[in-house]
């Protein structure tokens, strides 16, 4: 390989965004164009040409103005930087000046440094002790109240002393399920800005989450009514583990608050465009809990519907929040840990999917995720 | 500018187009600090952004300044006069969503005063980041001429109205619940206002690359949701 090629293909290579700027004037915005964008540089800023005026490619503030340090005081600098979109990132941003071009144009060099990590590492162990400690002090508080009353005056009553077991049995089992949502939560959201790198096939995952959800829905009397696609397939990019803890907890969450010997609806829908993936019918309230940035994907959607009692519309911001229940229905006979909702959203936002409720009070929930497909089928479905 | 340097009429179009997307990158900035501010009860940050909304007025000036003079001397007809509006109309309503951001940053300083609303402040953390996305979206749109863009944008109005609706239920359950709440909530109320209208304007902004890019006005009623319906 010749030594011109060879150092192109080293900076293509290379895993942080590197920037070549390059400018005549101060005042001269237009003619302030990068000459060089590597490929981690091309995915970050969302651009396609190596070369072009630099305001299309970014236009924050801070970096402008680092650039033009470098550029016009032919200084070092840098600064701090987060993008915009579903994904954000923290970047550090660092200027150099390189000299003149062949054509008298002045060069700098940008690179940026991601810090995403690092900022929700500190982030999410914040988080997850803040929530750790909170919720878990009630059921704790409960587990040392029976344990005092068992000590003293139920001692010898074996009646009670069953009964009390038994709650302090669901108690614990209570703390046991938040630890488990909480650490998977946590661990979600510290990948969320790395996109998977598997396939699925979203029709197998489906069916093998209904199959196993089968024996609660008989238990809750509820009919799981799965249209599958026999025989075809419709794959997408993603983390299957990830997927099917998607499927799963939309389903859980269906049949938890189906009413007796209704059906909950499970289809899947493949070739659509963003919008026509987050569409739902006419006329009922529907909020995007995530949305994926605006491109040029197809999507597949999973669409779950229940009969229940449906979700009023002031309450639909909030419930991916976690810990948020609606009417503040605590545990109670629909125990759950109040997370299954926002993990499935950190979820989808890592895989560049979205996820849309439609929901009227006495008229069931639809949810509805959709992932960018691997392999894009002939005729895109748009909105209409 | 240097008197030397002759610019063509294409040049000085696009360097208007230029100014308007640096000024969109001010005013994201300005919309992200003023959210972060409240949200993160940020008392520096939400000083910051009162000050360097100067710099946005003093952008939208400058661009109306050069547009007038371009309109005057070059006389353009036809596409080139709709991109010399449209940037002049694009830079004002950015001016005015800087100033709404300079007005959440002011309540910031106030709000920041009582005790923390932690529920409330993740909704307007929800809303601002939404809000924010649609700005953004449309400061791309515009940047690369992108119809399909706006009118994703355009037609993603309701959603913003959604949010707000929501928020302001909860706004006056908090009010009703503990009267010493209530000037922290108006002011909170004021915020999710000022955040549902920076969503207007960029409405306003996919309706201005519309017409710039066609030179159709938009036709049909925007998706709305009626924000005082009960």
């Amino acid at each position: 390989m010749p030594a011109a090629q060879l150092y192109a293909a080293l900076i293509d290579a290379l895993p942080d965004p590197i920037l070549v700027v390059a400018g005549f004037e101060a005042e001269d915005l237009t003619a302030r164009r990068y000459i060089l964008a590597n490929a981690a540089a091309r995915e970050m800023l969302r651009i396609t040409a190596e070369e072009g005026m630099l305001l299309s490619a970014v236009r924050d503030p801070v970096v402008l103005t680092t650039v033009d340090a470098a550029l016009f005081d032919e200084t070092d600098a840098e600064g701090a930087y987060e993008t915009t979109g579903a994904q954000t990132r923290s970047l550090r941003v660092r200027a150099r000046w390189l000299g003149f071009g062949h054509d008298g144009a002045r060069l700098a060099l940008l690179t940026f440094h991601d810090e995403t990590e690092v900022r929700r590492v500190e982030r999410t162990r914040v988080d997850f002790l803040a929530n750790a400690s909170h919720e878990l002090r009630t059921p704790l508080a409960s587990l040392s109240g029976f344990i005092e009353t068992l000590r003293g005056h139920a001692r010898d009553d074996v009646a009670a002393r069953d009964k009390f077991l038994g709650i302090m049995q669901a108690q614990a089992d209570r703390m046991a399920r938040l630890i488990a949502d909480l650490t998977s939560l946590s661990r979600i959201e510290l990948d969320e800005h790395v996109p998977p790198r598997g396939v699925v096939d979203l029709v197998m995952v489906v069916g093998e989450v209904v199959e196993a959800a089968s024996p609660l829905g008989a238990q809750r009397r509820v009919k799981l009514d799965w249209r599958s696609c026999a025989g075809a397939s419709m794959t997408v990019r993603g983390e299957r583990d990830q997927i099917v803890q998607v499927v799963q907890n939309l389903l859980d969450n269906a049949i938890k608050y189906s009413p007796d010997n209704a059906s909950v609806r499970i289809e899947l829908q493949s070739g659509l465009s963003d919008l026509a993936a987050a569409a739902s019918q006419e006329g009922v309230p529907r909020l995007s809990l995530v949305a994926p940035d605006p491109s040029q994907e197809t999507y597949a959607a999973l669409r779950v519907t229940d009969l229940g009692p449906g979700i009023a519309r002031q309450n639909l911001p909030r419930l991916s929040e976690r810990f948020y229940r609606v009417d503040g229905q605590k545990s109670g006979a629909r125990s759950g840990t109040g997370l299954g909702l926002a993990i499935v959203k950190h979820i989808m936002n890592r895989h560049r999917g979205g996820l849309v409720v439609a929901s009227a009070e006495g008229e069931g929930s639809t949810f509805t995720a959709y992932f960018p497909m691997a392999h894009a089928p002939e005729g895109v479905v748009k909105a209409s | 500018m240097s008197e030397h340097i002759v610019k063509s009429y294409e040049d000085e179009l696009n360097s208007l187009a230029a100014e308007c997307v640096r000024m969109g990158g001010l005013t994201e900035a300005q919309v992200a600090d003023a959210v972060n501010g409240v949200v993160k009860r940020n008392q520096e940050l939400a000083a910051s952004v009162v000050v360097r909304d100067d710099k946005l007025d003093e952008a939208e000036r400058d661009i109306e300044r050069k547009t007038i003079r371009l309109i005057a001397l070059r006389q353009p007809v036809a596409d080139d006069l709709r991109r010399a509006v449209a940037a002049m109309k694009v830079a004002s309503n950015l001016e005015r969503c800087g100033d709404l951001a300079k007005n959440i940053a002011k309540r910031t300083l106030v709000i920041i005063e009582s005790d923390p609303l932690t529920p409330l402040t993740r909704s307007i953390e929800r809303m601002g980041k939404l809000v924010l996305g649609r700005l953004s979206s449309v400061i791309d749109a515009y940047s690369r001429s992108d119809l399909e863009r706006a009118l994703a944008v355009w037609s993603q109005d309701d959603e913003v109205d959604e949010h707000y609706n929501a928020l302001f239920r909860e706004l006056l359950t908090y009010m009703m619940g503990d009267p010493r709440t209530i000037t922290a909530c108006a002011h909170m109320l004021f915020v999710a206002k000022n955040l549902e209208r920076i969503g207007d304007h960029a409405t306003n902004i996919a309706e201005i690359i519309h017409y710039e890019i066609t030179g159709q006005e938009m036709v049909g009623g925007r998706p709305k949701t009626d924000a005082l319906q009960v």
